[in-house]
């Protein structure tokens, strides 16, 4: 499968050594059931990764549901590059009455992920072939209410900021004007700075940083959050073949980014910060876990006067 | 010819000219006329109200604002009221948001306040009844349009729980909200997936009658109901298409206007509520609903019979009764008690003047036997 939209690396050699290789990256996507998820995944891998039929039986409608994490692993190939992708999928979350259940079991699902590399680490002998399941990302789909962050998506993504690279996305932008899309990415921003929310927001150091990644990442940082619009359908505009939402009054392309974020966020995500977000998931995200889990065990050390060993 | 029916004369008794009396009579006095909008914020149901009724009836919150209630976690009723004219026509409209409704993390129980605000109004409405000033504030919800997110699924369980709550209790009227999130395709097969997820159930939404003697009525009415639940947009902005300014929202890539019927259900939906069925929505908010509401407050106060005058009556006379009985018979025992007092009273007299009779006997006898023994004496002397 045969994935467009070049990017390159800045250094050759990465490249090299990720070639032969192949790439990790996991991408985890929370979002009440309807929000565009699986046809954002579809759109994103180019390919119907994700099928689900069950959650349209109006029997079921109203049954208590849990949430499913299900993660689907495809091959991809950016530009000569191989990707194995992981997509976390989370159907069941945010349709409930009372959904606050869900993010425990998110939650559990990402330090689990954690706990094995943990594990792993302290192995005297390491298994070479273990895989590193830690999730890279995690897309929160926001309502386009138009009124700001709702009082889950502040307490979810306060929840789960401090353990994962959360990136907040507007789901079905296409419900919004211009004017409302500006008016409402503003006040999602308001919300995450008034609630001191840690989302990734593209960091880069003013110091170190040469200028085209400080202008990159200044760039990316004022279209959060990132609007997309999704489809599997594809037609024929203007002799080229063009993926897009067919309505009465008008044709909407998921890939033309005057209609949406949706192409500079697959770029992001795929290309460009990849490592970047690798990188952090390790050396921030994994470490402050770690620390906090072994001191927490390293307390109880000093009372109890016992060895744990790990393994 | 053939002789007509008892009473009919050949004079136009202007029985044919009652509905334009009514409809004389209401447009003088105007009518009072409650729509209760419900769903999670951001659905669009302040712009609907606004566009529906072409007045600012709401004013959108103020976004510095929000930071003071987005963690309130609590469900509030707002209730505004305005007065509205058209063509000589008066309405007096109330409508009724619920903020907060379906916007937290939890929301068990978020249709509590809401219930609770629609069975007041019935409860207030019945209270007056048997008072002798009747004309309150009317605020009993005629119509309620329950708000269901585009998501091109199906029903969610919050929708489910507060349709079911809310269907027996008013005249429910599920709409669609920001229908120009789904193309026409999937607007299709959500509208059947809805439809069949609201009988699935047991969801009783409001069904006005289709049939009517104006063939142009009954396929009207046909169509509005084929409809349901209504696909709506809204906007308070006009937008210029074609040389011509129309209710719409404009995007990169076209326009979505309001009223056009290609677009979405909007003007159905209003001719339903303003145009056609006003008056059967607020009718059969007292005929049905109200009603209901009594027979079951009522019932489950014990009482078996639906008029309360007479019910209270008759408890009240058979409590008379019941005491009238009890009097008697304490009556009939005082008596009693009397009159073994006077027997045994009358006894002893007669038991006394047996013996004292008895006594005097005696005294007869013993008399009568000196007597005769005073005889004989002097009869012996005398020989």
């Amino acid at each position: 499968m045969v994935a467009s939209s070049g990017a390159s690396f800045k250094s050759g050699g990465v490249r090299r050594k990720a070639a032969k290789k192949g790439l990790i990256f996991t991408i985890m996507i929370v979002g009440s059931s309807g929000s565009g998820k699986s046809t954002f995944v579809n759109t994103l891998c180019e390919s119907p990764v994700i099928l689900r039929k069950d959650h349209l039986d109006a029997e079921k409608a109203a049954v208590l549901k849990t949430v499913n994490i299900t993660p689907t692993t495809i091959e991809m190939d950016e530009d000569g590059l191989k990707l194995s992708l992981t997509v976390v999928d989370t159907p069941g979350f945010g349709d409930n009455i009372n959904n606050e259940p869900a993010f425990a079991d998110i939650l559990e699902y990402i330090e689990h992920q954690y706990e094995e590399i943990l594990s792993q680490e302290s192995r005297i002998k390491r298994n070479p072939r273990f895989q590193d399941n830690r999730v890279h990302i995690l897309l929160y789909f926001v309502q386009p209410t138009g009124h700001g962050l709702r009082e889950m998506d502040i307490e979810f993504m306060r929840t789960l900021g401090p353990r994962v690279n959360v990136i907040p996305v507007i789901s079905k932008a296409d419900s919004m004007t211009p004017q409302e899309l500006n008016a409402f990415k503003k006040k999602v921003m308001e919300d995450i700075s008034h609630y001191k929310i840690p989302i990734y927001d593209f960091p880069y150091d003013e110091d170190e940083d040469d200028e085209e990644t400080i202008e990159e990442n200044t760039e990316l940082r004022g279209l959060l959050p990132f609007s997309v619009i999704g489809s599997e359908d594809e037609i024929i505009l203007n002799g080229r073949r063009v993926r897009c939402r067919q309505y009465p009054w008008g044709i909407v392309e998921v890939d033309n980014s005057k209609h949406c974020d949706f192409s500079k966020l697959r770029y992001m995500l795929l290309s460009s910060h990849l490592h970047d977000v690798k990188d952090i998931t390790h050396d921030v995200l994994y470490e402050s876990w770690r620390t906090e889990k072994l001191s927490k065990e390293g307390h109880h050390d000093d009372d109890e006067e016992e060895v744990i060993i790990d393994g | 010819m053939a002789p007509g029916p008892v009473g009919a004369t050949n004079v136009s008794v202007g029985i044919a000219n009652l509905p334009n009396q009514r409809h004389k009579i209401v447009s003088r006095k105007g009518t009072n006329f409650t729509v209760m909008v419900v769903g999670e914020s951001g659905l669009g149901k302040t712009t609907f109200i606004n566009t529906l009724f072409t007045t600012l009836m709401r004013e959108y919150k103020r976004p510095e604002h929000r930071f003071n209630k987005q963690m309130d976690r609590t469900v509030a009723i707002d209730v505004v009221r305005a007065d509205i004219e058209e063509k000589g026509f008066n309405v007096r409209l109330t409508v009724i948001d619920t903020p907060g409704f379906g916007d937290y993390a939890n929301n068990q129980d978020c249709w509590v306040p809401v219930i609770k605000f629609i069975d007041d109004q019935h409860q207030l409405v019945m209270n007056h009844e048997t008072l002798p000033n009747r004309k309150i504030d009317d605020l009993r919800v005629h119509v309620c349009l329950y708000f269901i997110q585009p998501t091109g699924h199906t029903l969610k369980p919050l929708d489910i729980e507060v349709m079911k709550q809310l269907s027996s209790r008013v005249n429910l009227i599920p709409v669609i909200a920001k229908a120009d999130t789904i193309t026409p395709a999937e607007m299709l097969a959500f509208k059947e997936r809805i439809r069949d997820c609201i009988s699935t159930h047991d969801i009783q939404v409001y069904s006005p009658a289709v049939h009517s003697d104006d063939e142009e009525t009954t396929r009207r009415n046909t169509s509005t109901l084929a409809a349901m639940p209504f696909s709506i947009i809204s906007s308070e902005n006009d937008v210029v298409v074609n040389g011509q300014n129309v209710r719409g929202r404009q995007y990169i890539w076209g326009v979505a206007e309001v009223e056009n019927e290609n677009h979405c259900d909007f003007k159905k939906l209003r001719n339903l509520l303003i145009r056609t069925h006003m008056h059967d929505l607020i009718s059969t908010t007292h005929d049905s609903h109200y009603e209901a509401y009594r027979v079951s407050k009522l019932t489950a106060e014990g009482r078996t019979d639906n008029d309360p005058a007479i019910s209270a009556r008759r408890n009240f006379e058979a409590k008379m009764k019941e005491e009238e009985g009890a009097l008697r018979k304490r009556f009939a025992e005082q008596v009693k008690v009397e009159e073994n007092r006077f027997r045994q009273w009358e006894q002893k007299l007669i038991s006394e003047r047996d013996r004292l009779n008895e006594d005097l006997d005696k005294q007869h006898t013993l008399v009568k036997q000196l007597e005769e023994e005073l005889e004989e004496i002097i009869a012996a002397r005398k020989r």
